[in-house]
């Protein structure tokens, strides 16, 4: 593709010194990181207790992909309701090593302890009979293949969301098809993904999934409260880079190509762009970085599983994104940072019950009220989301 | 972290000393049961029984001279969440003890987070089995405790020689398919005598299914059921079966899945004599079983409200957990393991359950017949039954066995003499 | 079903005895000192018990055997706690004594313990008392007799079927046994002529209760022997590598105990392992045995060395296979018997496919009716309006939550069926022009927005069911005559439930069409949808159009929640479940049009059907087939089945 080399030129670096938002963000990022690690269990003072690195750690790979979807939707236009399936392809894909490395080190041991050295089918067949006993079965899937290895599992993560992107992406531009219709079919491709994986025979376990992810082979030794600090780390570097680099990215002239497709598709075509390929690259880009960001979710979340595919998470993740404000990367972050641990809030029994008298109100049971119906009022009322409201402020001062 | 693990480590050293004074207070029991959700709908159930026994123990005085807070938490059906809510209820609220989980997957996604720090949790829901962890009771039937009777049942009392084995697709009913093929093919029914099919979570189109089933009378054989369809999708398939007019005399149905919560979606009179298998059901006629369902009214509010199995599980599960603190005087989770083990306490339907070694229960397994009102006749009850972990009736599995007292291992290999590892498969 | 001799001697016996002792002589005789002696068999009734036990108490010849046996079946019989007496009780708890029939007063629940037979014993006890019921005056008996019959078809049943066939004034029953009969004559028959006469008039039925017992009389069995058995039925002999693979036939060789188990890797290593002797095994050093074929070489040495036994490798397990013959046999020893039921099972074959072929068309015509009515009010609203209603699904289930509130205020289901359609329109007509005036109105020109405040809607709409009605699915019932099936034949039936949302489709579509294109309203609506302004300066006034449209979209969304909810189940969760695929019926079938909505649905109704058909056990890889086919169609054909051409098709 020719598009992607034409992006922004800055002289001397000074894309950032014209970027102050994606400055500001950054630094606050690094406070916030540096925050968290001086207060985090696992490293300093022990304030915040491990489940709340890993809430915080996850909210940030969340803040990645709602980037990712805001620049596919907000700058491109494409209402995109299949980016959470590339986020759990790229969990699946890095869950798939850590079955595989912590069962194979437990088949291991147990196989050593008989007389007479296992052979290397013995071996896969114990850890076939491990992973999948659960579901019946014993045999690995070819689809196993490369799960003894973690480079090529991390490959997976960016080229499995990656080639599945381009391909979707390629019939569905090629078609023509926009709108509505583009969102109905990506909403179609999550379901049918998820629909696959619920089956137990997929040969990813069916409705389990991947689990145990938080135990990370060769690292037993280390308490999960280090390791969650350490996934936090990743988590903080991999959306700081991801920022920065949809930053740079829509900044320049691609930026203004694909806000153009935004706003009038035909036009743009007639002035001789290649419309198609536009939106191919920036679909099939921020489905890499969903995956990616999948990748490094679900390793603190524990499990994958196909629940997580489902075509709902994907409008969540739209939700998101318009409650923040979209059109401007850092609504995403706060749009995916706000709802996420609200919910966590709300459904965690942290909210107080409010007592009307005749009817108590549980949170977690108006929680989803709440949220639906501020929902609506931020569609009506904020078309601009969270973040427009802070351009105000900006505006104003 | 490490801290606190060992200000654990000295207070119940001290608690062995004076187990009444170093109690901390009030003893914290976790709730991990999802309150929103496709799951709810179960789970919510089995949290307000949970807070029940709470408050019945409390009305006792507690336990170790300390009142009992239960701490509930909202899982939200969503499978990370039981992983990140445990670790919250073990670590910032500190309890002493889980109830909780109701699916396989919730429980697997749980699993990790026990054994890291050494939590306890009861389990309550009849599952797959192929599984024994260190830090889980399960008080919910193992296949061998619910499925294998009642396919004895079709085979002796029915006379059923073709089996159609229906289910969701998901871990529990292909485990369970999966053991009873094996058993049914060990009992002398051929291959092409069993007809299996998977549908998905929430099917409501089952006129085909139901086509199908029908259609294999035509082999001359008597034809039977067996279900392990999850939740809602039963109210369409015993719908589609009653509009075909298919009695229990002409094809019995027995399900694993369908209680006394799941009927009151839909009304019984074309399903009268269809049957299920669990360990408890509400019509059980003993003083016990009186006293709880009424004290379940009392609590909820409601006399139209059923009770049913997995509410038994955490009733005797509760109960046991009781009994095994003030056995150990602390609620330590080493101490009050040990305690567990060969700990009884009766069953709502008569009999003694037992804890075994292999945390699972000895249970009764009971069988019964739909009525128009929309509970069961008990119309066999065995003996206690002891929970299998690790089914006889696959080959990896039947080489395998729990036990956490002698061995102190959940996975043992008793043909290698090895045990294959401490910590579960999740 | 087996034939069971010994169960046919005592039959016959207990009916010589019923038939040839005279009833006075027993008169006074009290039945509950009999009953004692078979009291472990009442109290624990089990089918294995139960068989001897009624035919003890048949064979006593007593008079209330019969009448004890068909209470105790029915559960009206109770066991005294105090002192094991037996009673019966009716329904209002009333108990009585058994002779005599006085009335017991004073007792509670607690003083007696019930007895629940289970439907395997009340089978038997059918069974047992067909030769009476045969001739019993109520024909609601005799057609429970011939039920049972039915149910287990045993030899001795022959001779009072056709002792009570001349006597039967009922036309249908008398049918009904000469039926039955032919089919236990094919079975049972006492002689070959009357048998084969039977079978052989059975050719070509595709009931199931005749293929049943065609099938019974033509079942093989599979056989091994190092040649053919003389004498034997032989139905025919199987060709090693051509009915079945080679290892298929070891494993029936191994399995009738003719050839020792292959040999697996484990009992390799295990054998391996028994002779470990300072580090190595024949003469190889352990740590090179972590291969197969070290294993095998080792194992070679010390079979050279004559420590184990010879293995058997592949060579042994062709000689062995090559030595015997498969086949398979009838169990029924007449071969001109057999052949009968294999011709007239045979002329059924193709009957039987077209018929299949038949009960999946209807099957796809339910499944494409279900998925039309659900998505022809997104047909309305996205189609003919473009609005995305992502809540759609939560008006469907208002609808049915409307149906279950007011059968909970109405008890007949005919009457509450008739109030609830037009209440559940009423209500989500309601909630529509609500939905459109307070959100969609402010929209119009945003439609991503709409999709995705609309889903606000939906989840709050969605949780506040879950509030208001709990999370428990609620009944809805259809009524009785809605209840049955609609059975052309054995093969081909649909249920009326279905037939009647097939019908409601059709109303639908007939009305849709109607409204739009023969009203002043349908011509409304098509003005305002192609070119609102135009239409507005021709005096029509938008905004109340889209509200009404909107409002009757979401009405049909109601009415379709009721039908959906009497087949299925009702929860807050169900229109979730068809909001996906009533998009995709739309979008599949072109947007803008009825018509094409029907091609959709039609298309997804059938397409699932066939997948599900190539793939009986598994409904889930079917309908993800059915979905990924939808994204490759849409790929192909964008504007979906039916496209609007030129200026209404829009952009």
């Amino acid at each position: 593709m020719t598009v992607v080399s034409s992006g922004p030129k800055y002289p001397g670096g000074g894309f950032l010194a014209a970027q102050p938002a994606t400055l500001w963000f950054l630094g606050g990022l690094g406070l916030f990181t540096l925050g968290v690690t001086v207060l985090a269990e696992g490293f300093g003072l022990g304030t915040l207790s491990t489940s709340m690195v890993k809430i915080l750690g996850m909210t940030l790979c969340l803040c990645l992909i709602a980037v990712a979807m805001d620049v596919v939707w907000g700058y491109c236009g494409i209402l995109s309701l299949g980016h959470f399936a590339f986020f759990g392809i790229g969990g699946y894909a890095v869950g798939m090593w850590l079955m595989y490395a912590r069962t194979e080190g437990i088949v291991t041991e147990a196989l050593l302890a008989a007389p007479i050295p296992p052979t290397e089918t013995e071996i896969t067949n114990a850890i076939a009979t491990q992973i999948f006993g659960v579901v019946g079965s014993s045999e690995l899937p070819v689809l196993w293949g490369f799960a003894h290895s973690l480079p090529l599992q991390l490959l997976m993560v960016v080229l499995v969301p990656g080639l599945l992107a381009l391909v979707f992406g390629w019939l569905a531009f090629r078609s023509r098809v926009t709108g509505v219709y583009l969102s109905i079919l990506t909403q179609a491709m999550t379901l049918a993904l998820s629909l696959y994986l619920f089956q137990n025979d997929s040969g990813l376990r069916g409705n389990n999934g991947l689990s145990g992810l938080q135990n990370i082979p060769g690292l037993d030794h280390l308490p999960q409260s280090t390791l969650s600090l350490w996934f936090f780390w990743a988590s903080a570097l991999a959306l700081g880079l991801g920022y920065l680099f949809f930053a740079w990215l829509v900044s320049g002239k691609f930026g203004s190509v694909i806000r153009a497709i935004r706003d009038n598709e035909a036009r743009v075509r007639f002035l001789g762009y290649e419309v198609e390929h536009y939106k191919l690259v920036v679909f099939t880009l921020t489905a890499i970085v969903a995956g990616i960001a999948g990748a490094l979710y679900y390793p603190q979340a524990g499990i994958v599983n196909p629940a997580e595919i489902a075509p709902i998470a994907s409008i969540y993740l739209a939700v998101w994104v318009a409650i923040g404000g979209r059109g401007r990367l850092y609504g995403a972050v706060i749009g995916a940072a706000a709802v996420s641990l609200a919910s966590s809030w709300f459904t965690g029994g942290g909210a107080p019950a409010i007592d009307l008298g005749f009817y108590r109100i549980n949170w977690t049971d108006w929680w989803l009220v709440l949220l639906g119906f501020g929902f609506v009022a931020v569609t009506l009322f904020l078309p601009r989301g969270i973040g427009g409201l802070f351009d105000l402020l900006v505006r104003k001062s | 972290m490490k801290k606190n693990l060992l200000a654990g480590l000295a207070t119940s050293t001290a608690l062995f000393a004076a187990p009444a004074l170093a109690q901390d207070c009030p003893i914290k029991v976790g709730v991990l049961h999802s309150l929103s959700g496709t799951m709810a709908i179960s789970e919510t159930t089995l949290k307000d029984t949970v807070l029940m026994l709470v408050d019945q123990q409390n009305a006792k005085g507690g336990l170790l001279g300390c009142q009992i807070e239960a701490k509930v938490v909202d899982p939200a059906s969503d499978w990370p969440l039981f992983a990140e809510k445990a670790r919250e209820l073990l670590t910032v609220s500190n309890v002493d003890v889980i109830f909780g989980s109701w699916t396989s997957v919730s429980r697997k996604s749980a699993l990790p987070v026990l054994e890291e720090l050494n939590g306890l949790m009861f389990y309550p829901v009849q599952y797959e089995g192929e599984e024994s962890s260190k830090n889980v009771f399960y008080t919910g039937a193992a296949p061998n405790q619910q499925a294998i009777p009642a396919v004895d049942y079709f085979l002796e009392e029915l006379g059923v020689e073709s089996f159609a084995l229906l289910g969701t697709d998901y871990v529990y009913p292909r485990t369970t398919n999966n053991i009873l093929d094996s058993y049914l093919k060990s009992k002398g029914i051929a291959a092409e005598d069993i007809f299996v099919n998977y549908t998905p979570f929430g099917h409501s189109d089952w006129a085909t299914i139901v086509g199908d089933v029908v259609a294999l009378g035509a082999g001359g054989k008597k034809v039977g059921v067996i279900s392990t369809i999850n939740g809602d999708a039963n109210i369409g398939f015993y719908k589609e079966l009653a509009a075909a007019g298919v009695s229990a005399d002409d094809i019995p149905v027995v399900a694993f899945s369908v209680g006394e919560e799941e009927l009151s979606g839909l009304d019984t009179t074309e399903l009268v004599g269809h049957l299920a298998a669990w360990n408890y059901f509400m019509s059980a006629d003993t003083p016990e079983n009186a006293a709880f369902i009424e004290a379940w009214h009392a609590f909820i509010g409601d006399t139209a409200r059923v009770t049913n199995d997995p509410m038994e599980a955490h009733y005797i599960g509760f109960n046991m957990w009781v009994n095994a603190v003030t056995e150990a005087g602390t609620t330590d989770v080493d101490a009050v393991r040990a305690a567990m083990w060969g700990q009884e306490f009766p069953n709502l339907t008569g009999g003694m359950s037992v804890m075994n070694a292999n945390h699972h229960l000895s249970k009764p397994v009971l069988i019964g017949e739909i009525r128009a009102d929309g509970q069961f006749d008990i119309i066999s009850q065995t003996e206690e039954v002891p929970g299998d972990a690790w089914t006889d009736f696959l080959p990896e599995s039947a080489v395998l066995k729990s036990d956490w007292k002698e061995l102190n291992c959940g996975m043992f290999n008793t043909e290698t003499g090895t045990c294959i590892q401490v910590t579960s498969n999740y | 079903m087996r034939p069971d001799p010994l169960r046919a001697c005592l039959h016959a016996l207990a009916i010589l005895l019923v038939l040839l002792l005279p009833d006075s002589g027993h008169a006074q005789t009290p039945l509950q000192p009999l009953l004692q002696e078979h009291r472990a068999a009442i109290t624990n009734p089990s089918r294995g018990t139960a068989t001897a036990m009624v035919a003890a108490l048949l064979a006593s010849g007593h008079p209330e055997a019969a009448e004890f046996l068909r209470r105790w079946q029915d559960r009206g019989v109770v066991e005294r706690r105090a002192d094991g007496m037996f009673l019966y009780s009716d329904d209002a708890g009333g108990l009585r004594e058994i002779d005599g029939g006085m009335a017991v007063p004073g007792l509670t629940g607690r003083d007696v313990a019930p007895i629940r037979p289970n439907a395997g014993v009340r089978a038997v006890v059918a069974a047992a008392l067909v030769p009476l019921e045969l001739t019993a005056p109520d024909p609601e008996r005799r057609r429970a007799a011939l039920d049972a019959i039915a149910r287990s078809p045993e030899a001795g049943q022959i001779a009072p079927l056709t002792v009570s066939l001349d006597g039967e004034a009922d036309a249908d029953l008398r049918d009904r046994k000469a039926r039955l009969l032919t089919l236990l004559t094919a079975q049972f028959g006492p002689d070959r002529a009357s048998r084969l006469t039977a079978i052989e008039s059975l050719a070509g039925d595709t009931a199931i209760e005749a293929r049943a017992v065609l099938n019974q009389i033509a079942a093989r069995v599979p056989g091994v022997a190092a040649a053919l058995p003389e004498g034997a039925n032989i139905a025919r002999v199987l060709e090693v590598d051509e009915d079945l693979t080679e290892i298929e036939a070891h494993d029936r060789l191994v399995a009738a105990r003719l050839a020792p188990p292959r040999p697996t890797a484990k009992d390799l290593r295990d054998a391996l392992s028994a002779h470990v002797e300072g580090g190595s095994v024949g003469g190889i050093p352990l740590h090179r045995l972590n291969t197969d074929d070290m294993r095998l070489r080792a194992y070679e040495a010390l079979e050279a060395a004559g420590r184990v036994p010879p293995r058997s490798g592949p060579p042994e397990v062709s000689q062995a296979v090559a030595a015997h013959v498969f086949f398979e046999t009838y169990p029924e020893p007449d071969a001109d018997i057999t052949a009968a039921a294999e011709a007239a099972l045979s002329a059924t074959t193709r009957q039987i496919a077209l018929y299949q072929g038949a009960d999946l068309i209807l099957d796809g015509l339910s499944l494409a009716s279900i998925f039309f009515l659900a998505a022809i009010g997104l047909a309305i609203t996205f189609g003919v309006m473009g609005v995305i209603n992502m809540a759609h699904g939560e008006f469907i289930m208002m609808g049915a939550y409307t149906g279950y509130v007011v059968q909970l205020f109405v008890p007949d289901y005919t009457v509450s069926l008739v109030i609830a359609l037009p209440l559940a329109f009423a209500v989500t007509f309601g909630a529509g022009v609500a939905m459109e005036r307070l959100v969609i109105r402010q929209l119009y020109t945003r439609p991503l927005e709409t999709l995705l405040a609309t889903f606000g809607i939906s989840i709050a709409l969605q949780q506040l069911a879950k509030n208001i009605f709990g999370t428990q699915a609620r009944p809805l019932t259809a009524p009785d005559w809605l209840g049955g099936a609609l059975t052309f034949n054995d093969i081909v039936g649909i249920s009326t439930i279905r037939v009647a949302i097939f019908v409601l489709a059709l109303i639908f579509l007939a009305l849709l069409l109607y409204i739009l294109k023969r009203t002043r309203l349908g011509l409304e609506v098509r003005a305002v949808t192609q070119n609102p302004g135009m239409a507005a300066s021709m005096g029509i006034n938008p905004d109340r159009i889209n509200m009404l449209t909107f409002g009757l979209g979401s009405g049909i969304a109601g009415i379709a929640g009721v039908a959906i909810g009497l087949y299925a189940q009702v929860t807050s969760e169900m229109g979730a479940n068809y909001i996906v695929q009533s998009f995709m019926t739309v979008v599949v079938g072109g947007v803008g049009n009825v018509w094409g909505t029907l091609a959709g649905a039609s298309m997804i109704g059938f397409l699932q059907k066939g997948i599900e058909w190539f793939n009986p056990s598994n409904t889930l890889a079917a309908q993800t087939y059915m979905i990924l086919f939808i994204i490759l169609f849409i790929q192909f054909r964008p504007k979906g089945i039916v496209a609007l051409k030129g200026r209404a098709a829009g952009d």
